[in-house]
């Protein structure tokens, strides 16, 4: 109520504003050599739950010339905590970059936030990320493949895995051809090589384990310190662990699935971020489940990976996740 | 390999089917064969696989002037084990129903069948279903009002509760309606009242559990000794046990299911014969996920039901199910 009061006047105003840049943008954006003038940008905020956060953060946006295209607000029934994912566009003449941090670093004091994170996805560098992979290659080829295709937004630092891979395999060439180092490091039951890859990924924002088989201990995820996104091969919290597919085979259900969930030091517990299901049958074999759960596995992590770079991706609780 | 050898051997066999049907394939023209061939049966079989099964099963009915419908048959790939289920329509002029019996049960013995049952549904008594239920109601409420609505061929025998239930209850006025008993076993830790329900359902076909909260015994089950269906409100394995949808809710998962299955010693642990699921979010809490699990429950445990009538089910090795 209090929002749609406080913005309706000064709404007009900024559609004013903002049609004449979108026009100008349209029609310019071929032309001009320089940036469009409107640019997109995505703020996320959790703070603790109290009147009046929907009002200051929109005109807060307002205030700069920028034109909210759509928001998400969420507060649980029970606990007081704010939940918000707003779209805005906005032009950098006017509300340059950095000020846009200062700006939201002030409200995110004023309300005491917990997180508050503003991406201007074209200004701002795209989120490094290296990716750890076992001996199947599924998942990470199809996450290389849509890397390459343009449609994960992401800057792939390296390649790590515990398998050997020859140079004339298919991963090979091409993390070859585009320049990404791999990095092969086997483990042993007693050496998981935890620190060579501490160093190989202390440059990454998040890291994303693509069938990576190894468990990453305690020490890993405190010294790492950064989100690490995993793809597990069954519908969590059935079938941890190892060989999903034929421990579902072997119960004789009737939906497989595949989770991603970001990691925890248990293993396959981290709060889940999507997980996607597909009908088998009595006419499916070993094989089939296999080849469906690999099918979903390669869905679903790219959908997680997908929401987590958008900014729609938020802890809540200690094992659950808000995804906008 | 043996299917495909199956599969070649029935050619030459099915034109000279094909002739002798063909010739009923003509009959409906003539109004009194119209109706005369008409009436429907299943026929579902399991027994080792051999070359010939579908052969002579299909010689079986068409020389009674049976007309194939529909054939579904499965050969698992690793397992030397034959199942079929088979749709026809023939006339009980020509096929009497005590011959047909017969005829399948040469059958069943020629190639050492472990199952072999056929169902003619209008000429046979509906399946006899005992119903237990406890405090949860939604479901015994689906399931009587579907069976009233004519879309669960079975008849109730009585319905079985250890929760009392007051005269003017709506569950109470219906089964009064339609002369359906209702006994009330309130059950103690030292009394699960098992002998008088075995008592008031021997005389039925099978059991129907709609959240009907009480262990049945090894005991009970080895001396009812027919199938018993029960309804999980959570997507097995996972979450067995009481409060699926409180255990869900807590583990932050993304899709929420129900499993039917059929009961064995192990708590929700029988051969599974339906699962079902739904997306649920962070907008979603605790009393959203129990109305969708509810709701998954009544179409997962009315499907069962239907499939179990309609000679679908079969077990598959020792915890599976083929539906066909």
């Amino acid at each position: 109520m209090v929002v749609a009061g406080a913005s309706s006047s000064s709404s007009s105003s900024i559609l004013g504003i903002a049609s004449g840049f979108f026009s100008r943008a349209l029609h310019s954006s071929k032309t001009s050599s320089g940036p469009p003038t409107a640019v997109h940008g995505i703020h996320v905020f959790h703070c603790p739950d109290v009147v009046g956060i929907v009002a200051k953060l929109s005109e807060c946006i307002a205030l700069r010339g920028g034109n909210i295209h759509s928001v998400d607000v969420f507060v649980p029934e029970n606990k007081q905590v704010f939940y918000s994912r707003c779209e805005f566009v906005f032009h950098p003449a006017r509300w340059p970059r950095d000020e846009i941090n200062n700006d939201f670093m002030k409200l995110s004091k004023l309300f005491n936030a917990e997180r508050s994170v503003v991406r201007v996805p074209y200004l701002d560098p795209k989120y490094k990320i290296a990716v750890l992979a076992s001996k199947q290659d599924h998942c990470l080829f199809d996450l290389l493949h849509r890397w390459q295709e343009g449609r994960l937004p992401v800057d792939i630092s390296c390649v790590i895995s515990n398998h050997v891979r020859s140079p004339n395999t298919h991963v090979i060439r091409f993390l070859e051809r585009h320049g990404i180092p791999y990095h092969h490091l086997p483990t042993t039951p007693r050496n998981k090589r935890e620190d060579e890859i501490l160093e190989l990924v202390a440059d990454t924002d998040f890291l994303v384990l693509a069938r990576y088989m190894q468990i990453l201990s305690g020490r890993f995820l405190e010294s790492y310190g950064k989100d690490i996104i995993n793809i597990h091969h069954g519908l969590l919290p059935s079938f941890k662990g190892g060989n999903p597919s034929k421990q579902a085979f072997d119960a004789g259900v009737k939906l497989i699935g595949a989770t991603s969930h970001f990691v925890t030091e248990e293993l396959d517990s981290g709060a889940i971020i999507e997980q996607m299901v597909e009908r088998v049958s009595h006419r499916d074999t070993l094989q089939s489940f296999v080849q469906k759960s690999e099918n979903l596995e390669k869905q679903c992590l790219a959908q997680a990976l997908k929401s987590y770079c958008e900014l729609q991706v938020l802890h809540c609780d200690t094992n659950k996740t808000v995804v906008f | 390999m043996t299917l495909l050898r199956r599969t070649a051997y029935s050619s030459s066999a099915s034109s000279s089917i094909l002739q002798i049907a063909g010739t009923f394939f003509r009959a409906p023209h003539s109004s009194t064969a119209a109706v005369a061939g008409s009436t429907y049966g299943v026929h579902v079989f399991q027994c080792p696989d051999t070359v010939g099964i579908v052969a002579k099963l299909s010689e079986c009915i068409a020389s009674h002037g049976g007309n194939i419908h529909s054939v579904d048959v499965f050969v698992p790939e690793d397992r030397r084990v034959f199942y079929s289920r088979s749709e026809f329509v023939f006339d009980p002029a020509r096929w009497p129903r005590v011959l047909m019996d017969n005829d399948f049960s040469n059958l069943s013995k020629f190639f050492n069948a472990k199952i072999s049952i056929v169902r003619v549904p209008d000429l046979e008594p509906k399946h006899k279903i005992g119903v237990l239920a406890s405090k949860q109601e939604h479901c015994l409420v689906d399931l009587l009002h579907e069976w009233q609505d004519g879309r669960l061929p079975v008849d109730i025998k009585c319905v079985i509760s250890n929760h009392e239930r007051a005269p003017n209850t709506h569950v109470i006025r219906f089964l009064e309606r339609h002369g359906i008993p209702y006994h009330c076993l309130p059950t103690s830790p030292g009394n699960k009242r098992e002998d008088e329900i075995l008592n008031l359902v021997k005389d039925t076909d099978f059991l129907v559990l709609a959240r009907y909260m009480q262990i049945l015994s090894g005991r009970f089950l080895d001396s009812y000794g027919k199938d018993i269906i029960n309804i999980h409100h959570g997507l097995l394995p996972s979450f067995r046990g009481g409060n699926p949808s409180k255990q869900a809710y807590d583990a932050g998962v993304k899709l929420i299911g129900a499993t039917s299955h059929f009961v064995t010693e192990g708590l929700d642990a029988g051969p599974i014969i339906e699962q079902m699921v739904e997306r649920v979010s962070h907008r979603d809490n605790l009393r959203s996920f129990v109305q969708k699990s509810e709701n998954l429950e009544k179409q997962c445990l009315g499907k069962a039901i239907k499939s179990y009538c309609e000679l679908r089910v079969l077990p598959y090795e020792l915890k599976k199910t083929v539906v066909f």
